[in-house]
């Protein structure tokens, strides 16, 4: 192994990443850019204020209590509906999933109930809604957690069961917290796999491998060569996901010796299986098909974007043998939990793909006879 | 080196197989030092595979090559060091300049040459800062000649460099091959272009069937090999194609606008025209006689015109 050809390797590789704009973004940009979205979208549900339309006919100050009652802590945000419209016709016309339609008696009937003790009495409030859409539910559910505490101030007295939440988390964490990690992951294996693969189906096509053949570097500078060109690019990945997550989103993440160790793991299984993956793209074009194939099921069913335990039985047990699962594993393990043993359980499976990924992809990777 | 003052490269029955496939079967040569080599075969004659066992890339099933005294199969790093290789259709790191791209080679083999010297040979000098994305293909076989040289070879293989190329830069590859030649390097060159062969090389040899079929100077092969001269009358009459046939020469064709045989003798050529001109048939527009060639030795040897690729017969 030479270094002096290793680094000369490497530069090279750096300079042609580096005049390949459309390289960079899916390199360091496109992560970033998939944080941003997906920790705008999901930590603004932590504070989470849903416009509620409520048409009052009973306009009295009942009915302004009620409302009153539905906007505490900001859960929703009521938006008055003129008495005159046809409510259906109203929440269509204007977009509207829920509308909340108080009727002309609510006072009296509050009356009965509150000021002359009628048990029986009873005050039907009707919700419009449209099922087809997929957040209603949620915004039913909300509404209908208001309007029973509602109900038990009516009562006058306290509920007798009382949820008490307790994070096994040692601080408060929210989604984006559990999300970089998946993030930072899946941004390694994608670079490190499809850089392996399509560099060298690329080289190989245009017979610059040939060429490499005839010169003193060797196989093994090569493969150095492409494995300190992943870390370095993981490394800057990792950092600039971990700075915009603490800058934008204010993240509280545990950052230690894990992480690097861990980087490096899986930069080394996910170059060794673009190597192995290498020999099915016939050409530097169905490269791209090749890695997809083998990246999307690993992206999503990883447990990247959303807990596996949302997925059905048989394709939880199939996420246990897919690597991202256990490189997610690790690094949630040290940079959330801080836990030092589940780390070096799941970084240890990570590097037996590693280092099984690695041996076999060095020798698909022929370099000589046969092999360009 | 072992008579290093006379071969650089010896080849000793020599045979590769892929499994059931001998592609090159007992193949014996020497190339002289400083001399332009060119190794023609058809398609699938086992031509860049013998080429490639010479470069190291390959090794040989059995048989021996030696490079500069030294086998490569056994030192394969160090007659790297001393070659060069321009492989077919060169290229190299699209985003890379010419200069760097010298750099990068020059690197690899931790040789320090004067890069503006070789671009100055290869006329590359005012390319040092464009990519190689954005080169003609011209351009980038001058960018592929001059990473050959960066370590200064003794050797430098040369496989198919002016494929490709317009008339222009193909005669300015010549003038750079010959540069090398005045240099004393040794070329070994593997070409589907006879003209090339003749023009430059030293030594032909004629590889069919994984076999060598001839090896010798150009000169000498036409003279030994060529034996009949090549007739062609204009325009591409079917009633002169006839009557040539009817006199005893099956193989007369038609080629593009005119009417090909080949004959022994002038006397041949004199009994066809007087032939037609008795027989009343449409008089001639032209009339070309040449002397056998190179290419029509290699005709009569492989039985097979050149193509311009030869990956066939390599798994």
């Amino acid at each position: 192994m030479s270094p002096r050809i290793i680094f000369a390797t490497l530069v090279v590789r750096i300079r042609s990443l580096y005049r390949e704009r459309s390289a960079m973004f899916f390199t360091f940009a496109f992560p970033i850019i998939l944080v941003l979205v997906f920790g705008t979208i999901f930590t603004r549900t932590d504070c989470m204020n849903y416009d509620l339309p409520v048409q009052d006919h009973s306009n009295s100050e009942a009915s302004a209590r009620l409302i009153e009652g539905l906007t505490t802590d900001n859960a929703f945000n009521v938006i008055p509906v003129p008495t005159d419209a046809d409510p259906v016709q109203y929440a269509r016309e204007h977009g509207f999933n829920l509308l909340l339609v108080i009727p002309r008696n609510y006072q009296g009937l509050h009356n009965l109930r509150v000021n002359k003790r009628d048990g029986m009495a009873w005050a039907p409030l009707r919700y419009i809604y449209d099922p087809s859409s997929t957040s209603v539910v949620n915004r039913i559910q909300l509404m209908s957690l208001m309007v029973a505490a509602i109900n038990q101030r009516y009562t006058g007295t306290t509920a007798f069961i009382t949820l008490i939440p307790e994070s096994i988390l040692p601080g408060t964490y929210r989604f984006i917290e559990f999300f970089v990690p998946g993030i930072i992951a899946m941004a390694i294996m994608t670079s490190a796999l499809s850089n392996a693969l399509n560099m060298n189906a690329e080289l190989r096509q245009k017979g610059i491998l040939r060429k490499l053949a005839a010169t003193p570097i060797t196989r093994t500078d090569w493969l150095a060569s492409s494995v300190l060109y992943q870390i370095i690019l993981s490394i800057i990945s990792t950092v600039s996901i971990l700075l915009i997550s603490y800058f934008v989103f204010d993240v509280n993440l545990h950052i230690g010796v894990w992480l690097p160790l861990i980087i490096v793991v899986e930069v080394m299984a996910f170059v060794g299986f673009g190597m192995l993956l290498t020999p099915l793209a016939k050409e530097a074009e169905s490269a791209a098909a090749v890695g997809n194939a083998f990246l999307f099921p690993m992206m999503f069913l990883s447990g990247t974007f959303f807990p596996i335990e949302m997925m059905p039985g048989y394709l939880q047990t199939f996420a246990k043998f897919l690597p991202l699962y256990y490189v997610n594993e690790a690094l949630r393990a040290t940079m959330i939990f801080d836990d030092s043993g589940a780390t070096l359980r799941n970084a240890s499976i990570t590097g037996a793909f590693a280092a099984v990924a690695f041996v076999a992809g060095m020798i698909k990777t022929r370099w000589g006879d046969g092999g360009v | 080196m072992a008579g290093s003052d006379v071969h650089a490269i010896v080849v000793d029955r020599l045979s590769k197989s892929y499994g059931d496939l001998l592609a090159v079967n007992d193949v014996s040569f020497t190339v002289n030092a400083g001399e332009v080599f060119a190794f023609l075969g058809p398609n699938g004659a086992g031509k860049s595979t013998t080429v490639e066992i010479i470069e190291t890339i390959r090794r040989p099933t059995s048989g021996t090559v030696t490079v500069l005294g030294m086998d490569v199969a056994k030192h394969k790093s160090e007659v790297v060091r001393r070659i060069g290789v321009l492989p077919q259709g060169f290229s190299s790191f699209d985003r890379i300049t010419v200069r760097e791209t010298l750099r990068y080679y020059a690197g690899v083999f931790g040789c320090r040459p004067d890069i503006d010297a070789l671009m100055d040979l290869t006329e590359l000098r005012d390319k040092a800062r464009a990519r190689f994305i954005t080169l003609s293909g011209g351009l980038k076989q001058r960018v592929g000649i001059a990473v050959a040289l960066v370590n200064n070879p003794d050797v430098v293989f040369l496989d198919e460099p002016t494929t490709g190329l317009d008339p222009h830069a193909r005669r300015q590859v010549w003038q750079v091959l010959k540069g090398l030649k005045a240099r004393g390097k040794t070329i070994f060159l593997t070409t589907h272009s006879m003209e090339e062969a003749e023009l430059l090389a030293d030594t032909v040899a004629i590889i069919s069937k994984g076999r060598i079929v001839a090896i010798d100077s150009p000169a000498r092969l036409t003279e030994e090999h060529g034996e009949q001269l090549r007739l062609t009358l204009r325009p591409a009459d079917a009633a002169v194609l006839g009557l040539i046939h009817r006199m005893g020469f099956p193989l007369a064709h038609t080629v593009d606008d005119g009417v090909y045989v080949s004959v022994h003798s002038p006397d041949d050529v004199r009994r066809i025209l007087s032939a037609i001109r008795e027989g009343g048939l449409e008089p001639l527009s032209g009339l070309d006689v040449r002397k056998p060639n190179l290419e029509e030795v290699f005709l009569k040897l492989t039985g097979e015109p050149l193509f311009h690729s030869d990956h066939g017969g390599v798994p």
